[in-house]
């Protein structure tokens, strides 16, 4: 009737989560100074933009719990997020700030 | 049926008891009474929209007229596209879906009932905070940096009457920046539009999740997503579109009342703000919007045209699809109201085209309307009339629109009456008959009573004839050079005599609304009683007495098919024709019997004061902050905040199994509580 | 207390035709509409940090990274003890809740802490207000909101953690609400996630 409910990570693991966590918010801060030496352009937006993905996921996945649930409710969540992205992506090219080629 | 309470556990306040009389009604968690409140507030809108309408139109029906001064002109023009979207369309419909989603599906109330009174309460006072603006609000002529007048023509300047208007919202219901921004309209009227919108949109937030769990989780027993009604996927459509287009126009709105009230340069070119900006949140915003207002008639007709052509639905699969494929298609096109606003060509034809995809889906479900007609016996009765209107009208209003999705064509098009005759042939002759075609179909099971069917006819065709006789001349209006937004018109251009056509049929209209008021109020008191099944219907709120019950189900259904009730009632013949079975009418009569008669008490949800306290508290938050640079402003932000706060916290306090119990006169006062798995009873926090 | 204390009392959960308890599918439809709010905000943000041309300070030329580096980790951490709260009702450890719970609000609050001061620096050390220019206001609007949800999420916290104490503990019905406020509370992480690196590591003032 209710969901079943699956395993739930233990406090061991919960910590082993954050201390992955915050050493990618390490790896984060180290990159952006990194970035203002090297200055690695497109690259280093890239592995910004993957390492937050990352930890967004994680936080939703683990302690959101969504790895858990029932897929209805992943399947809300990613609608909103996927809808937000391709909307704002569209007014950000409208307006100028993402350009396309010819656009 | 008397209905008697537990004594509550203690609580700050005594919970409330009585779910009769005035009290009964402003602590009220019942759908049914939400759902008729928001339809009497919806109508008084819309009786206040129509006399702004009439004012605009007595003012037009003269080149060169002097009725009304320019100020007032535009303010009216603001507050009755405001008023006619934001406080009669999406209220009645959500009156609408209060009342009959969970009759439809099958359940007692909706997932979160004390949230559901919230979300009326908050539209109701966010309604009372937006029209205030008419005794609060203030227009100043704007001053240009240099110290010279614009000569702005707002706060009274020029000839005319009804100059008291010109204080109120006169910047057009899309509020187009800059020109709604601080430097061009100072004074508090566009903050009233602001913030009330913004309370107004709060409410339908908390409205749609609410509404989406209901359709989610409250479903009876077989009631699969692919069995319910048409209306009820309508709803649920219109619930996501609610859900994903409000932030987007709170944030709009927000932006807007920052850079009037605290400084931000959003969308003040001076500042280097973009005015584009505004209008591309507005309309991200502002175009499923259109698809809310037109959805829950769309899906009300879907209702009454099977019941009446006494056929099923051609093509359910199809026009629920269609439905959902219009939302998510109408997500992608609002730029098209900016064609001429200077976006790129790419973008132009980018939104020209997904435009014009929006008629497939749009066209199914015409197809498929003309399709559940055709070969059906067709009974003409009022809510059947009304249906064919919406089918007629919107289809001439949608192929106005296929027009617009033409970029150079919309470009002569925008701002000329062309475009006022193309949403008024949807939103009037779509919407607004849908929604007639609803409470004539409805009105059984809210009062036990059909309407009159001779009032009834009249009103449909004076409405008919008058709306028609409004909008039509529009289309060649605006070819010929009528703009949209302005007060005066030169008597040179020809246009007077079929303005004066437009005012004659406007007048017909409010004649129209008359009847049907007369109608109302008469067929309340005298109208024939209705039985449990006048119309012969189909779907299983008809299952059920008339007027409902309070506990709606006395049993709750189990569903095994579309359209439930029908095959309760007939069964199918070799050549596919509906044959009415023998004990129809015994099924009738025990339906009846069974609906009044509950075998065992039933838990309905305790009523509470939260909802309207917690609602209570955010108007005079918004008060305040029109007023944050005094003293009493600052007081309102911190005692509006205090009561909507305190009322979140009492009612999560407020102990959960509270139920008022009830049973008829029959059972006994002790009788056990049943384990019902459909009641209701979960109250929730938030 | 029930060994899964977020299963609500049978009569309750016997009708969700989802098989999910209704107001934690509730809080899923809210978060998930959350997106476009914030979405809207972002990029307003990306449209006006870096637009060239305007006057005052952008606020890319005066982020101090090491500070907000500390205040993310701090509300990363916060994460962590909600779901240790979370955790600890759902052993039927009541004591362990509340202390979790307080320490998720504390973390909050030094979060908040930080956001002030951050503010309060920006506006005194370098005169950059919500009036100064476009990506100013686009900032302050971003961040200013984003703190409101952290604060009201503390205010949520404190009053489990304050019904606990009165009560001597969540039962489960308000089991099912700290797992609300938790939802709730991870998604303004989330949304952090995205706003540290897009508004503080990625974005620079115009060249």
């Amino acid at each position: 009737m209710t969901e079943e409910h699956h395993a739930h990570p233990s406090p061991g693991q919960y910590w082993k989560i954050a201390g992955f966590l915050a050493t990618v918010t390490a790896v984060e801060v180290a990159m952006f100074y990194i970035d203002r030496e090297l200055e690695l352009g497109f690259a280093n937006a890239a592995v910004l933009i993957v390492l937050s993905a990352v930890k967004f996921l994680v936080v939703v996945g683990w302690f959101m719990h969504v790895r858990f649930e029932r897929p209805l409710i992943a399947r809300f969540f990613t609608a909103g997020f996927v809808l937000a992205c391709s909307l704002y992506l569209v007014i950000l090219t409208a307006l100028g700030v993402v350009a396309i080629r010819g656009g | 049926m008397t209905a008697t309470a537990q004594r509550p556990a203690s609580t700050i306040f005594r919970r409330p008891k009585s779910t009769s009389g005035f009290w009964g009604w402003v602590t009220t968690v019942d759908h049914k009474k939400i759902g008729i409140m928001y339809g009497y507030a919806a109508f008084l809108f819309f009786i206040l929209g129509g006399v702004e309408a009439l004012l605009l139109r007595i003012q037009l029906t003269q080149a060169n007229s002097e009725f009304l001064t320019a100020g007032a002109y535009n303010a009216l023009f603001t507050m009755h596209g405001t008023t006619m979207i934001f406080l009669f369309v999406m209220p009645v419909s959500s009156a609408f879906m209060n009342y009959l989603l969970p009759l439809m599906i099958g359940a007692r109330d909706v997932a979160f009932p004390r949230l559901n009174a919230l979300s009326w309460w908050i539209f109701f006072f966010g309604g009372i905070f937006l029209y205030s603006t008419f005794i609060f609000g203030t227009s100043i002529p704007p001053v240009a940096p240099d110290g010279v007048n614009f000569g702005n023509l707002a706060a009274g300047g020029g000839p005319g009457t009804f100059n008291f208007l010109a204080q109120s919202p006169d910047g057009g219901w899309f509020c187009y920046q800059p020109n709604c921004g601080p430097l061009y309209s100072p004074g508090t009227a566009m903050d009233f539009w602001a913030l009330g919108l913004q309370i107004l949109g709060l409410a339908s937030l908390i409205s749609s999740i609410n509404f989406i769990v209901t359709i989610f989780n409250m479903r009876a027993k077989g009631m699969r997503l692919l069995r319910m009604p048409v209306f009820v996927w309508m709803s649920t459509v219109v619930a996501f579109l609610l859900l994903f287009s409000l932030p987007i126009i709170a944030i709009a709105l927000f932006m807007v009342t920052f850079d009037r009230q605290f400084g931000t340069l959003f969308f003040a070119p001076v500042g280097g703000g973009d005015p584009i900006l505004w209008q591309h949140l507005f309309w991200l915003f502002g175009h499923p919007e259109v698809y809310i207002l037109i959805l829950p008639a769309m899906g009300i007709v879907s209702e009454v045209l099977p019941v009446f052509s006494r056929k099923p639905l051609f093509g359910y699969s199809a026009v629920v699809f269609a439905g959902a494929a219009i939302a998510f298609l109408g997500f992608g096109v609002w730029a098209h109201h900016m064609f001429a606003s200077g976006i790129t060509p790419v973008a132009q034809a980018a939104f020209g085209l997904a435009t014009m995809t929006i008629a497939i889906p749009t066209g199914i479900k015409i197809f498929n309307w003309m399709g559940t007609l055709w070969g059906g016996k067709l009974w003409l009765s009022t809510p059947m009339l009304f249906a064919m209107g919406f089918v007629a009208m919107f289809t001439i209003g949608g192929l106005s629109g296929v027009t617009h999705a033409v970029v150079p064509s919309d470009w002569q098009q925008t701002d000329t009456y062309y475009i006022v005759a193309h949403f008024h042939y949807v939103l009037f002759g779509g919407a607004v008959f849908g929604i007639f075609a609803g409470l004539y179909y409805w009105f059984p099971k809210l009062t036990g009573k059909v309407m009159n069917p001779r009032l009834g006819k009249t009103h449909f065709w004076l409405q008919f004839i008058g709306f028609n006789l409004t909008f039509a001349p529009m289309h060649w209006l605006g070819l010929q050079g009528m703009v949209r937004r302005t007060w005066k018109y030169a008597p040179e251009m020809g246009l007077e005599p079929w303005n004066v056509a437009v005012t004659i049929g406007a007048f017909t209209i409010a004649a129209s609304i008359a009847v049907f008021i007369y109608n109302w109020r008469h067929s309340r008191r005298h109208g024939q009683p209705s039985g449990l099944d006048p119309w012969d219907a189909r779907t299983i709120e008809w299952s059920i007495p008339n007027p409902t019950p309070e506990y709606n189900y006395a049993k709750t259904p189990t569903i095994t098919r579309l359209d439930e009730f029908w095959h309760m009632k007939y069964d199918t013949d070799d050549e596919g024709r509906a044959v009415r079975r023998p004990d129809a009418d015994e099924l009738i009569e025990r339906l009846e019997h069974e609906g009044r008669n509950p075998e065992s008490p039933i838990h309905l949800p305790a009523p509470s004061y939260f909802p309207f306290l917690m609602a209570s508290g955010i108007p005079i938050v918004f008060y305040g902050i029109i007023y944050h640079t005094t003293a009493w402003g600052k007081a309102m932000i911190a005692l509006g905040a205090l009561v909507s706060l305190s009322s979140l916290i009492g009612w999560g306090i407020e102990p959960l199994e509270e139920a008022v119990e009830h049973h008829d006169e029959a059972s006994s006062a002790d009788a056990e509580e049943v384990a019902d798995p459909h009641e209701s009873a979960q109250t929730e926090l938030e | 207390m029930s060994d899964l204390a977020h299963a609500p009392a049978a009569h309750h959960d016997e009708h969700e035709s989802t098989g999910i308890e209704s107001r934690k599918l509730g809080m899923w439809v809210f978060l998930s509409s959350e997106f476009l709010f914030f979405g809207a905000l972002i990029s307003n943000y990306l449209l006006y940090s870096n637009r060239a041309g305007f006057e005052g300070v952008y606020p890319a030329e005066i982020y101090d990274i090491p500070f907000t580096s500390v205040s993310s980790f701090v509300l990363l951490m916060s994460s962590l003890t909600m779901v240790l709260a979370h955790h600890a009702l759902s052993r039927g450890d009541q004591n362990g809740t509340r202390t979790w719970l307080f320490a998720t609000a504390a973390l909050g609050s030094v979060f908040l802490g930080g956001q002030v001061f951050e503010f309060t620096e920006f506006i005194v050390e370098y005169g950059m207000t919500l009036s100064t220019n476009p990506a100013a206001s686009a900032f302050y609007m971003l961040t200013g909101f984003h703190g409101t949800h952290v604060a009201l999420g503390v205010i949520m916290l404190l009053s489990l953690w304050g019904i606990s104490r009165r009560q001597g503990g969540l039962s489960d019905k308000q089991g099912l609400n700290l797992e609300l406020v938790g939802l709730y509370w991870h998604f303004v992480d989330i949304i952090w996630i995205v706003i540290f690196t897009v508004v503080y590591l990625l974005s620079s003032p115009p060249a």
